[in-house]
């Protein structure tokens, strides 16, 4: 079996991972952005219960949380699919880190502009839509591409909970073989060419929304 | 009757009582300028008149309806009113043309197209037609003034509130921007302008309110208020920011 046969055997998994890096990190950004704009509200229990949720998952392994609700809930008689353990667990984690870096994001944005758009006369919502969240997104893109790395390098847990993605078809491809170093070297490859192509496309991304004259160009 | 009519009105921050019962009355294309030593409440007045600081009492009359009133729509009142912040506030990840049609689209409902040519009409009123493709940070402060006054004007305002609109310019910048206000003034746009200008003062206003520790000293033109005024604070005033020669 030549290298390049490890390689095309290997990335037949790849398909798992980027869905596994897509599935947590879309279920990441919709948490961050929700538990975000909550905290704009300024209601002292809904500010507890966002500072409690971000405090506690940001604390937790992703592993162990994994565990928790692929082996803890059913017990209680909760079974969750593997796919859906790895996008509470790894969703609920990136979305804690998100909500961070939205609401950071959210306080770049300048007062005085807000200000302007209620003078104009829009609502709060329509102040939120059209003049927070463009900002607010532009800001956050280095931020989610940190992320999106780390959800990405997260995403070979799933293999723990038997779903076939590249470490997965690795450690079968390795036992078999016992050609263990061709086969993660092939593994560490595959994910440095999946990172390159998010960031590339994250890139194009952030050049297409810079905003001229305030973002380094 | 009156444009606006405020009566009494007081606002108070925590312990801080800022306006302590300011009357006022401004009419249908009058341009009064408000004027007065730094934190003497002169933008908070400004910024009750269009409740976008709620007042603590008194009474604000705006086309005859009282709008300090409970249950009163706010958005309605304020799409009345051009407001020009004195850090220009324009929305950083706009264009020119984007910052002058977003409200046009987003609240007086107007098709792309309509909006474009309002646009396009506007700047073209202030020399700022040629920077329409330009971002906020890409323009020199003058700009953005002129292109925050735009913003304001081509929602068809009944007045223009415009508070301190070049004491964050340059005197060259400043002069840009005013003649602007100039071009409004003789246009009979209404406005009520809180400025330390007193070029603008003096030359583009009616007459001047005189703003002192939550109190309006004195309301005359500024041949009376700037020479020899027999109040002793408001003399002082202007000794130290009138250099008319």
């Amino acid at each position: 079996m030549t290298f390049w046969n490890i390689l095309r055997v290997l990335a037949s998994g790849a398909g798992f991972t980027i869905l596994v890096t897509v599935a947590c990190t879309a279920t990441g950004l919709l948490i961050g952005l929700v538990t975000a704009m909550l905290s704009r509200l300024h209601w002292r229990p809904v500010e507890i219960m966002i500072a409690a949720y971000t405090y506690t998952f940001r604390g937790i392994p992703v592993l162990v949380l994994l565990f928790i609700v692929f082996f803890g809930l059913p017990i209680v008689g909760i079974r969750v699919s593997p796919f859906l353990s790895m996008i509470l667990s790894l969703g609920l984690i990136s979305g804690a880190y998100l909500s961070e870096i939205f609401r950071g994001a959210m306080n770049s944005v300048r007062r005085e502009e807000i200000l302007a758009a209620e003078a104009m006369g829009m609502t709060r919502v329509q102040s939120f839509l059209y003049i927070v969240l463009p900002q607010m997104v532009r800001f956050s893109i280095p931020g989610m591409i940190n992320e999106f790395t780390s959800v990405l390098k997260y995403s070979p847990f799933a293999y723990t909970v038997g779903i076939p993605e590249i470490m997965k078809e690795a450690m079968g491809l390795a036992a078999v073989t016992l050609r263990g170093l061709e086969i993660y070297l092939a593994v560490g490859i595959i994910y440095f060419i999946i990172y390159r192509m998010f960031c590339m496309l994250f890139a194009t991304l952030e050049k297409r929304y810079r905003i001229p004259g305030l973002s380094a160009d | 009757m009156a444009l606006i009519e405020v009566k009494n009105l007081v606002k108070q921050f925590d312990d801080k009582i800022v306006l302590k019962g300011v009357n006022l009355e401004l009419n249908e294309g009058q341009v009064k300028v408000i004027m007065g030593p730094s934190g003497c409440g002169k933008s908070t007045l400004l910024r009750c008149l269009n409740l976008l600081v709620q007042p603590t009492s008194g009474q604000i009359i705006f086309r005859g309806e009282e709008i300090t009133r409970p249950g009163v729509d706010v958005r309605r009142l304020r799409r009345n009113i051009g407001f020009v912040f004195q850090h220009f506030a324009l929305y950083s990840h706009l264009n020119v043309q984007d910052n002058v049609t977003l409200g046009l689209r987003k609240i007086r409902k107007m098709s792309a197209r309509e909006a474009t040519d309002k646009a396009f009409h506007e700047l073209e009123r202030v020399g700022m037609f040629d920077h329409r493709n330009k971002y906020p940070a890409q323009l020199s402060g003058g700009q953005k003034q002129r292109a925050a006054i735009v913003r304001a004007l081509a929602m068809d305002p009944v007045v223009m509130f415009l508070d301190e609109p070049t004491s964050s310019l340059d005197p060259e910048m400043a002069r840009e921007v005013v003649s602007v206000i100039n071009k409004l003034y003789l246009e009979n746009v209404t406005m009520l302008c809180v400025t330390h200008d007193a070029f603008l003062a003096k030359y583009i206003s009616d007459s001047i309110i005189f703003l002192d520790e939550g109190v309006v000293l004195e309301e005359d033109i500024a041949e009376r208020l700037f020479y020899d005024h027999p109040n002793p604070r408001i003399r002082e005033f202007y000794l130290s920011v009138v250099d008319l020669k």
